[in-house]
């Protein structure tokens, strides 16, 4: 998406690093006077899910709890794909994994407390992608996209089809009945609490992640996007970079996924398989990709619409959400949240202003 | 012995049909730099039309017609309206088309209502050579595809709209210039790869069966092949999809199916990280 419509800004924000004294610090913009949208649609955000379960009833909530995982999920494909341009097809690869090894930790091991669950999800995440990573990204070649998003995918397809094959795995019918996530002595059942606790964890993540986009590490992954071959020239280690985020995106992956499989107290194959990867790049280019929020906003969108429409329009929905697809890539490739997010605010500021570096000099 | 012959006709079969989906995959990967998700759904929607007019009481092999012109046709207005948005795009490409299979797909489970529905054979029975029998309607998809290769081969290399073809893929803006119209070769090439998905469609349908899931299982298979093959070139598809193929109906005869099915596509992403050009470096035909 970014790479279509953003060249112009690669250029603009690269044309103005060249100043001897400061190569490191580059201001994409001077946004000193400018209302900026960003903070207010997240604090509202904020606001719309720290209340939404006061005013939900309980099965809705449960079902807000499912779609706040999701955002997690989303998030962890927009770091890969809307920050560093890494057309991750499996990212459901790290969801389901994670999912299969808590799922398994609970069954085999009958340990459900969360300070043993959400770790081990994260690690498994984050090791599956750092492998795959290694593979698909590292090496003398620099891979191509196609390739990367056809490993991807495979990897997906293959853990699907050898879930699905697996005995002690359970097969096609995944692992039924897992425990409760248990916090100390208090078992966590599905309802308001789950539901504070995912969001706990989303803003952490998203808070962190935002940091993180923001940070020197931010900026280089935001020149990946717009222009690898730049990047590479002023030095970075485009494909070490590249694996380390996407790392970062599969440990994301894996915290969702350990929550999902808690929360619907079963794992199946659908969690790992091509499905659940195309959903979730369903979400994050219907909300924005390449801002935090936008997956956010997608998710809830994409998951909103579907629980009322499945309901009386159970048939044609799937058509209807392919439809809508089509039409936010043709008209509005930044997703929706560009109609009320400018560009200049989408690809950010970093470091001081001009203005104040102007200030600071004399 | 006799097991051995007809494992060779089962593989051979089998590549057949997977070099039969693949090849319009490959002309629009080659020729036109797009790698179009939807071109299993076009196999789905050849499927379905052939579904369909046996359905009103037409004879299959009617069907079988009509799927590659009506497909075909659905190419090019998608083409038309869709796809041309896409070329500066080729990830945007990607995107866009699996929205539009998405669209097809759904509409076709639709209108089969989820169910998986069977058409016959047009030709059925089998042929016997000495002490071995080959299913017949097998045989034919063999010599289709090879028929089906060697005119689109023929097409590409020798005829003057092949020449334009692979001039506007080589330098657009030179083809341009020698009053190529670039953008008509690409609706062109785009609405023959589509009626070859379709012809692949109606061929295969009487082996597997209509159920709205059906592409899918392809297209990832196609991708493969193509990337295995080498883009940018007719024979590198073709290849990919023979050696894809092959591997896909032998190997299930050494271990289990699941285990061979993993295996295939593994092997395949590890071949492509060593040698990103594929099987057949370069371009043209």
């Amino acid at each position: 998406m970014s790479q279509v419509s953003s060249t112009s800004t690669g250029t603009r924000a690269a044309s103005c690093v060249i100043e001897p004294s400061q190569t490191l610090t580059i201001s994409a913009s001077a946004n000193a006077g400018r209302q900026e949208v960003l903070p207010v649609i997240e604090v509202a955000v904020l606001i719309i899910a720290a209340v939404a379960p006061l005013l939900l009833q309980d099965y809705i909530t449960v079902y807000a709890t499912r779609v706040l995982i999701l955002c997690l999920f989303a998030l962890s494909f927009d770091l890969v794909w809307g920050y560093a341009g890494i057309l991750s097809l499996g990212q459901s690869l790290f969801f389901g994994m994670a999912g299969y090894g808590v799922a398994l930790l609970s069954r085999d091991f009958n340990v459900a407390s969360i300070f043993a669950v959400i770790p081990l999800g994260t690690l498994i995440g984050f090791v599956a992608a750092l492998l795959l990573a290694g593979f698909l990204l590292l090496g003398r070649h620099a891979s191509s996209i196609v390739f990367v998003s056809l490993g991807t995918m495979t990897g997906a397809y293959a853990a699907d089809r050898l879930a699905g094959g697996s005995y002690y795995l359970g097969g096609q019918n995944g692992i039924p009945s897992i425990q409760s996530m248990s916090i100390g002595s208090y078992a966590l059942s599905e309802g308001p609490a789950f539901y504070y606790l995912a969001l706990v964890i989303l803003i952490l993540v998203y808070l962190s992640s935002r940091f993180l986009l923001r940070s020197q590490f931010g900026l280089a992954l935001a020149g990946l996007r717009e222009n690898e071959q730049r990047i590479a020239f002023f030095g970075y280690k485009v494909q070490h970079l590249k694996a380390i985020i996407f790392a970062i995106g599969g440990a994301i992956a894996g915290i969702a996924g350990s929550l999902y499989a808690f929360h619907e107290g079963f794992v199946w194959t659908t969690m790992l398989g091509v499905v659940m990867s195309t959903q979730v790049v369903l979400y994050v280019l219907f909300g924005g990709s390449g801002t935090l929020i936008g997956a956010v906003i997608g998710t809830a969108i994409v998951e909103g619409l579907s629980f009322w429409l499945s309901d009386n329009y159970r048939d044609i929905w799937p058509i209807i959400l392919g439809v809508l697809l089509l039409l936010v890539i043709l008209f509005r490739p930044l997703g929706l949240i560009s109609l009320v997010l400018g560009e200049r605010e989408r690809v950010g500021t970093f470091g001081p202003s001009p203005k104040e570096i102007r200030n600071a000099a004399s | 012995m006799d097991t051995l012959f007809i494992a060779a006709f089962e593989v051979l079969s089998f590549g057949a049909i997977v070099v039969l989906v693949v090849l319009g995959l490959g002309i629009i990967a080659s020729m036109m730099g797009i790698f179009n998700f939807a071109q299993g759904e076009f196999v789905l929607l050849g499927a379905y039309i052939t579904y369909l007019v046996h359905s009103i009481g037409l004879p299959v092999a009617l069907g079988m017609l009509a799927a590659p012109i009506a497909v075909g046709a659905l190419g090019l207005a998608l083409e038309r309206l869709v796809v041309r948005r896409f070329y500066a795009a080729p990830i945007v490409a990607m995107l866009g088309t699996y929205a539009l299979g998405l669209i097809i797909r759904e509409v076709v489970r639709g209108l089969t209502g989820g169910l998986y529905l069977s058409v016959p054979e047009p030709v059925g029975g089998s042929i016997t050579i000495g002490t071995l029998h080959f299913a017949t309607w097998r045989c034919v998809i063999v010599v289709m595809t090879v028929l089906v290769m060697a005119a689109s081969y023929a097409l590409i290399a020798y005829t003057s709209l092949g020449l334009r073809v692979r001039a506007s893929l080589e330098n657009p803006s030179l083809a341009r210039a020698s009053g190529i119209s670039t953008g008509m070769i690409y609706s062109v090439t785009f609405a023959f790869g589509a009626a070859l998905a379709g012809l692949a469609g109606a061929l295969i349908v009487p082996l597997f069966s209509l159920f709205a899931d059906l592409g899918i299982r392809f297209v990832i298979q196609g991708f493969v092949a193509v990337m295995v093959g080498g883009v940018g070139s007719f024979a590198g598809p073709v290849a990919g999809a023979s050696a894809i193929g092959t591997f896909s109906a032998a190997l299930p005869w050494l271990m289990s199916p699941v285990i061979a099915d993993v295996l295939v596509f593994v092997l395949a992403i590890i071949f492509i990280k060593v040698r990103p050009q594929g099987l057949v470096s370069g371009r043209g035909v």
